[in-house]
Parts: C-alpha cells; structure tokens; sequence
C-alpha cells in the first residue's frame, strides 16, 4: 500500500519509484500518492508533506488551450479520460489506450505526451495543448492545412494525434529535416493508410518542393 | 429522362481537398465516440474469457451494489454454450467508465470449460465438434470444382511447379472501435449515434431487434447518425451485440448510454479477415503459357460460416482444379473485409504464376501477358463498356504502364540473381486484381436543394468512412450547377435523410454520385422552371455556365445568386435516387459501371542476414471508370496499398491453444507499420469516363502483398510461403536455398 512517511521530493512530478509504490493495488482500492510539487487542489497542505488522494473523486483544473477546465475525478483517471469524458475535449482520441498509437497525444508544456499513459493530476499546473488548439481565430495552423491539402488524412481518426506530434517536432526544431519529421511521428499509427500524403505534406512543411523519395532506388 | 455525365467537365476528375479536412485534422469532428449527451451513463459488457464454455451461473448482485451502476442487462441467460473468447454475456452502465469497469469485475460467474480448437491445422489433424452447431464436425465437406480439359492441360504440361501458400487470420483494426451512444426520447424514439458503415441498416436493425421483444418501435422513431467514421474496412454494418445492448441499458436506465468497444476487444470480437493456406500446382509450357493450375485449400472463418477465398484461379482464366475446405474455429466469426476473398486469391493465384515463371525462366511480366483473359467477343457486342468486354484492353494498358512505371525491363533479374549491396538484395514482383464496385441493387437517395440566395444543400443518408463521399456529393452538384464543391453544403449520414445502402463492395460513390447527378439535374430544372418567366426566356433555353444562368435565345446571363434570387419565397428542389438496375437502362447507362482491373510491383530489399524485408517502391496502377474526385481516388489507393503492405509484413492474429484466447489483442503485439516502414508509392490512375463511376475502395488493396511475396521471391530466389513475411520465415526459407 501507501507508504506515506518518507516521501522523496526531488523533481516535478512523482518518480517512477514513487509512482510504483503509490500504485501497489490495482483497481478500486488504489491511492495515488502525490507528492508536494503536484498542485492538487484548494485544500492542498504545506510543501513539504506528501498526501494520500482517493480513491474518490478530487478536484481537477487543467490548463486546457489556455482555458483553466475544472472538474472532478478519481486519481486513476488519465489525462485522455478527464479530457475526454469529464471535460468533452475530445480531439484527442481513444484508440489503443496503453501508449502504443499515439491517436491520443496531446502537447503538455510544449511536449507531446500520450494521454492515455499520463495521469491527470500529473497534468495540472501545465499547458495542455489539444489538436482543437491549431484552429484559432478562423485561421487554420500551417500542419492541419498542410494535410488538408495533400489529404493526408482519410477517417481522421488518427489525424489530431499526427497533427499534434508534428506540430510539437515543428516547434522544437523549426529546421527538421523530413527524416527527422517521421522519426517524430514513429509513434504515431494510422489504419487507413495516409503515410504517403502524409510525406507530401511533411516535403512542404519543411520547405521542400517534391516528397521526399524514401528507401532510394536500389 | 436521360441521364449521362456532362461531356465538358470543369471538376469531376480533377483533385479537390475533402471537405471535411479541416474538421477532422484539428479534432473538432465529432465521432461517435466523441458524443457525450446530458447524464450519459458508460456501458459495458462482460465477455467469456473461454473459448468455449457453458454459463452455470450469473451472480450480479455484487455488481448492482457497486457505486454508480444504473443497469444490467442479461444477454444470455444460465446453460447457454459460449462458442470463443470474446462471447458475450451482459452488458451494464454505470455513471462513470472508472465504476462501469469496477462492476464488470464484481460480477461471479460460474463456467463449465470445454474443449476447444482455435488453430486450423489443430482441427484437421484432429477433427472435432467444437463449433455451433453441436454434433457438426469443424472441419465441413470440401467445395471442389474442374473445368472441362483441366486434365488435359496438366498431361500436356512441360513443367509443373507445386508450392504451399498462405494468409494469416488478420484483424481489422479499426481506429474508432465499434459501437454507438444510445439515448431514448419522451416520445419513445431512439437515437443512436453509431459508428457505422450502414446508417440507415443500422436504424432498421434496432427497430426490428425492439419489434422482436414487443415493444413498439417503428423504424422512423429509430434515427441512426453517423457524421464521422473512424475506420470500417468492412466490419462495421448493423448495430452488433454492443449497439443493442446500448439500447437495453439506456431504456433500462432511462439515460443515454455510451459503448463503445476497448482496443481488446475491438480487436477480439470486431472483425477478422480469414486466412487461407494450401497446396498450388501449375502446369506450364515452355513458352510461357499456363497450361492448367491445381489449388487445395482451407481456411476459417471462426465460428461463421462460409468460404474464405473468392474466385480461383483469380483473374486468369486457366484450366483449374479447384478444392476449398472450410475449418470453423472456435474464434471470432470472420467478416468482410476490404475485397473478401480476393486477397487470398489472389495470392494463390499470383505467386504460383511466379514460381511457375521462375521454373520456366521467364520473365514474370510475359507470363502475365501470355495469359491474361481476353476480350469476351460476346460483352463487345452486348455491352461494349462492360470489363468482360474491355479487360484485356484494360490489362494490357495497365501492365504497360506499371512496366514504364517500374522500369521494369531495367529492374528485372532472374531470382536470387539481381544486384546486392553487402547482405541487401534487391527484388522486384508484381500481381494483378480485379474487383466489381457496382451501383447497389437497393436504393440510394440524394436530394438537392437551392434556396433563394443561391445556397445549396446537398442531403443523403449514406455514410462517409473516410472516402471522402462528403466531398463527392459536393463536387457533382457543383459540376451540375456551375458552382465550386466548397460552396455546397453537404449533410450525411443521418438515417432520416431518405435511402442509403451499406457502404460494402465499393459500392457507395457508383450509388450516391449518380443519385446526386439525377439530384442535382433536376434541383436545375426545378430553378429553370420557376425563374424563367421572370427572367423573361424560356426555361428549355436556359443553361448553367459557371457561375452563372445563360438564356441560349437571347444571350443573356444572369450571375448565380442573381438568377436565383427569382426564387423570391419559393426555394428549388431535385430529388434523385439510383440502382445497379438503373445503371442498365438504356436512357442512363454508363453513369456507374462494374468491373475494375489493377496491376501492382512492389520493390523490396531483403537483409539476407537479419531476414528483414524493407519495400522500397510500389507501384499502383487502377482504373475506376471515370474518376469523380483524383485526389479522393489517388488517397484510396495509396491507402489500399500500405494496408496491403501491412498484411505482407507485419499483420497476424495470433491464438493460444492453451487458453484459447487472442496472444496480441491490442497494438504493441499486433503489429501495424509507421511512417517510417512506408516505401515511395506511386499511384497512377487510368480515366475511362466513357464507363461510368465505379467504386475504388476495396480493389487497391488486393495485390500489394503478392506483389511484395514475388520481389522477394525474386529477390532471394526462394519462396517465403506464408504472410507475415517476418524475419525467421525470410530466415527460414534462405536456409533451405
């Protein structure tokens, strides 16, 4: 179970160890143990004092694409359930749910994160940046639009997820080559089939004219 | 009246975004899954963890104490025989998914285990009854059939080639799982909103299903809607056990109620395409011809029914022997799925043709050739557009251009004897298909509305799976009425909407753009009729130009907005509705068609130490008859290719004898290829607008992985027999070299 007496307070966010432990029993009767740093809710003690949460409902606020949403959730929900089913935010998508197709990521202070791996009280107190993010002011942001119009996108189900990843790699290296572009999405899986489109709208993201040729010609 | 394409087309053919691209890429599509409704309860259904098994007995009491639990609902009841892991046994709702999932763990139930067989080759060593029907064998009678001088053609044979094949039992892995949001109005209507590639099926279906159980539900109190579909490839028609449950819980619960399957389950009980393995043999002369061809093959399709091949020998017409057993498994009844039968077909077919050639030394593309069907001098005369008709033209063309294409004469070696570089050899292989893609025989509505601003709305049932068949009604009202597809409003997928048909055999876009067209012709004449007297003309000399309505007789020319503005406070209307019947008749014939071909090469390089296949290249070459939208038609090809792709090198579901139940039911074991696993696709499509609109969906996924099974045939010399082509078969079959 919880052992609550000897936190470890090193960085942001509880570590693997910590969250090992916090998280012994499975199911209903699980705690989270969060530690100080977390900003949790109101009623939140002093810094230096872990608490035990749940397994009941806490109060939640997420910075969601600049817009604090609040509601209340037990601590094992994810951040793609809170958005999802708590907050209806839903551009973030459930599909495998157990961090292996990337249809659920979302940006978390500028990084992509698979939501459905990521607790949602882990969340608070950073910006949470959603695909719905990338349509402001009647303007659509350069990624979406490239795929729109190389169609790199046929259900879409898949879509906001790859929009975010590129987007997140765009930002973090506004000169990425497309080899780096598809190495940012490797964790991203599409079933439809829109890789090809999906290169073509990388060429123009990057600056290139034509798609770029993989595997060369042997 | 008579019906025919505008013979000067401004958009039809051309490439044109979707327009629902911008909804969809910035996640503000709003999916099934994504619907969540005032007090929505969260269902879900607890499954036989057996692959067979009786249900003793139910125990739900722990469960309906759990915190949150709105409703029960039995779905079988105690003695029944559960046939795989997967079956269901009830459904329940709860406030929230936390406290549905807790429930579904507090529910007891006692089994009684049986034996089961959930391998093909386990059931033909040793056959038992382990499938409904009781006391009927797994394995069922073999379907055989022969041609007439199939024996006379394998005697006079100079060389015959035998060889094993297979496809692996894949899933279809759609993104968004089955399953639907049910709410119940005060009125006793149900609104569903599903995840469906049949809207107005799916409304019928639940209708009938609460008609059965005696509660009065007329199927237009049954509204099904269906804006977005993420993903169907064939598995998702009617409402399924999950989307009846939904319904039982939600008027149990007098709430809506959200089920949508999990990715294990989705992958367990949402679809399979069947395998197929077996023994070829191909009789072949020296020059090249096929002189007769030998198939004995099984297959299963779970605990359904059926074949799981479709015709052989697949495109070619040669003198056959045909053998097909079908071995029923205690697994996940087989579903459509992107051209049913014809992938195993084809490759039985196609990957013979090659090692035949490989015996024979001839070039694979020359056998092709040699044998293809010829024209039927019957179809030319009967019906000069029809495939039989035009399918050696057809071939030809398009061997030609996937030749060029390829540079085939440049890339092309003996097998095991191209170039290499370290341990990386080269191959090249090509395959062929064909595929129907026919207006449906039921029919498909569309209605057409112009108001008097000049705003159009364009308004059917069907569905939209990610085809773009949003854009396609847009694009052929546009074309009709001089307008662009951005400027039409497009409303699908809702049931009330008038008549729509499933989305199956690539029938959707032959039904529905031909009902736009009468639609939209007659919301044309419709406007003619009401504005002409008050534009001063006659309405048989009015015209539609783009942008704008032109009287023939005086020259005048009115812009659009203006001429329908005459509407005043009337608005123009044209309803139009379309049957494979209809695309016979004489007045409007060669609207939508049937019959495609398509050819594919694949390049690959083979690590002949790690055994791992790269494809570096595919080439796609289809015909659809006239082509509605390029960009549409080129992304559904470049997508059947990479799912194609998929199935050659990564796809298999894999059963555990012992516990009967899936090993890889999810997305990290069962494996789906990235970006960065894609080769360079090339697609290039062949126009023939004289047929028709034909359907595109399922034919470009059918060769790609015979293609990919004969470059690396040609590549290492030897046959890799089975899909996946994994490293230890590479590996495996070099070994025996």
């Amino acid at each position: 179970m919880n052992d609550t007496k000897n936190p470890t307070i090193s960085k942001p966010g509880p570590s693997r160890r910590d969250f090992l432990r916090g998280t012994g029993v499975a199911g209903a009767a699980a705690a989270v143990t969060a530690l100080a740093p977390l900003p949790l809710h109101a009623e939140q003690p002093a810094a230096d004092a872990a608490v035990a949460i749940g397994p009941g409902p806490v109060q939640l606020t997420l910075d969601v694409n600049g817009a604090a949403m609040t509601t209340k959730v037990e601590p094992r929900v994810t951040l793609l359930d809170a958005l999802r089913n708590y907050l209806d935010v839903t551009g973030c998508k459930r599909v495998c749910d157990r961090g292996s197709c990337g249809a659920c990521t979302v940006m978390l202070d500028g990084k992509p994160v698979y939501s459905c791996t990521t607790f949602a009280l882990e969340a608070q107190g950073r910006k949470i940046k959603t695909a719905e993010a990338l349509f402001a002011d009647g303007k659509l942001d350069a990624v979406p639009a490239s795929f729109v119009q190389h169609d790199a996108q046929q259900c879409g189900f898949c879509t906001p997820g790859f929009v975010v990843s590129l987007r997140a790699a765009l930002d973090a290296n506004p000169k990425a080559t497309p080899a780096e572009i598809e190495e940012a999405l490797s964790g991203n899986i599409c079933r439809c089939g829109t890789y090809e489109q999906m290169r073509h709208a990388i060429a123009e993201l990057c600056g290139k004219g034509a798609p770029e040729k993989k595997g060369g010609e042997a | 009246m008579t019906v025919a394409w505008p013979e000067n087309r401004r958009i039809l053919g051309t490439r044109v975004t979707r327009l629902d691209g911008p909804a969809k890429s910035t996640g503000r599509a709003k999916y099934s899954y994504d619907i969540n409704r005032p007090g929505m309860l969260h269902g879900r259904i607890l499954r036989c963890p057996y692959a067979r098994a009786v249900v003793k007995t139910i125990d739900t009491s722990a469960a309906e104490a759990m915190p949150g639990v709105k409703a029960i609902h039995n779905i079988v009841k105690p003695g029944a025989e559960l046939f795989y892991a997967g079956d269901e046994i009830l459904g329940l709702a709860a406030d929230t998914e936390e406290h549905a999932n807790d429930a579904l763990r507090a529910v007891r139930i006692e089994y009684e285990v049986r034996p089961a067989l959930v391998v093909e080759e386990d059931a033909l060593k040793n056959d038992r009854s382990t499938a409904p029907p009781r006391g009927q064998k797994n394995v069922r009678p073999p379907m055989e059939k022969q041609t007439d001088e199939f024996e006379l053609g394998m005697a006079m044979s100079d060389v015959i080639v035998e060889g094993t094949y297979g496809v692996a039992n894949i899933c279809h892995q759609c993104l968004e799982p089955h399953g639907l949001v049910a709410e119940w109005d005060k009125d006793g209507g149900l609104t569903v909103w599903a995840s469906t590639q049949a809207v107005v099926g799916t409304a019928q279906a639940l209708a009938a299903h609460f008609s059965n159980q005696k509660i009065d539900l007329p199927a237009n109190k049954v509204k099904c809607i269906t804006h977005y579909v993420g993903g169907g490839f064939g598995s998702k028609f009617g409402p399924d056990v999950q989307g009846i449950v939904a319904a039982e819980l939600a008027r149990k619960a007098g709430a809506a109620v959200k089920l949508m399957l999990d990715r294990a389950e989705e992958v367990t009980v949402g679809g399979v395409r069947p395998s197929a393995y077996g023994k070829v043999r191909i009789g072949g002369s020296l020059d090249g011809s096929v002189t007769a061809y030998d198939v004995d093959t099984y297959g299963s399709p779970g605990v359904g029914n059926g074949a799981t091949v479709g015709p052989l020998p697949y495109v070619y017409p040669f003198e056959s022997k045909t053998k097909h057993t079908v071995v029923r498994l205690n697994t996940q009844t087989q579903r459509a799925m992107r051209a049913p039968g014809h992938p195993q077909s084809c490759f039985f077919t196609d990957c013979a043709i090659d090692d035949l050639a490989g015996k024979l030394v001839v070039n694979p593309l020359r056998i092709r050739y040699k044998n293809l069907p010829q024209n039927d001098p019957e179809a030319i005369k009967s019906a000069p557009t029809s495939l039989a008709a035009l399918r050696n033209t057809i071939y030809k063309r398009e061997l030609t251009l996937a030749a060029r294409l390829s540079n085939w004469r440049e890339k092309w070696h003996a097998p095991g004897k191209g170039p290499r570089k370290g341990p990386y050899a080269h191959g090249i292989g090509m395959a062929l298909h064909t595929w129907g893609g026919q207006a449906s025989p039921q029919k498909n509505e569309c209605t057409v509305v112009i108001a008097s601003d000049g705003s159009v709305l364009a308004r059917s049932s069907t569905q939209d799976l990610g085809t773009a068949q949003r854009t396609v009604t847009a694009i052929v009202t546009a074309e009709i009425l001089g307008l662009q597809p951005s400027d039409i409003k497009v409303e699908l997928g809702e049931s009330q909407y008038g008549a729509s048909t499933g989305s199956g055999g690539s029938t959707t876009c032959p039904s529905q753009a031909p009902a736009t067209l009468v639609a939209a012709l007659a919301a044309r004449d419709d406007l003619f009729a009401k504005i002409a007297e008050k534009l001063g003309a006659k309405k048989e000399n009015l015209t539609i130009e783009a942008g704008k309505v032109t009287d023939k007789d005086s020259k005048n020319s009115w812009d659009w907005k203006q001429a329908c503005a005459r509407l005043g406070m009337d608005q123009a209307k044209g309803e139009g509705s379309w049957t494979y019947e209809d695309s016979k008749n004489e007045n409007s014939k060669n609207v939508s068609n049937v019959g495609v071909g398509g050819v594919q090469v694949a390049e690959v390089l083979v690590d002949t130490e790690t055994g791992v296949v790269r494809v570096t290249k595919v080439i796609a070459v289809q015909d659809c008859g006239l082509i509605v939208n390029l960009q549409g038609v080129e992304s559904q090809v470049a997508g059947g290719v990479i799912m194609g792709l998929n199935y050659a090198l990564f796809e298999e579901r894999i059963m555990d004898r012992q516990t009967g139940r899936q090993v890889n039911p999810n997305m990290e074991f069962y494996k789906l290829g990235g970006i960065e696993d894609m080769p360079q696709i090339v697609v290039q499509m062949v126009d023939m607008p004289e047929r028709g609109v034909i359907g595109i969906g399922e034919p470009p996924t059918i060769s790609t992985h015979a293609a990919i099974a004969n470059a690396i045939f040609n590549a290492i010399g030897v046959r890799v027999p089975t899909t996946p082509f994994t490293p230890d078969k590479v590996l495996a079959a070099l070994a025996k070299a």
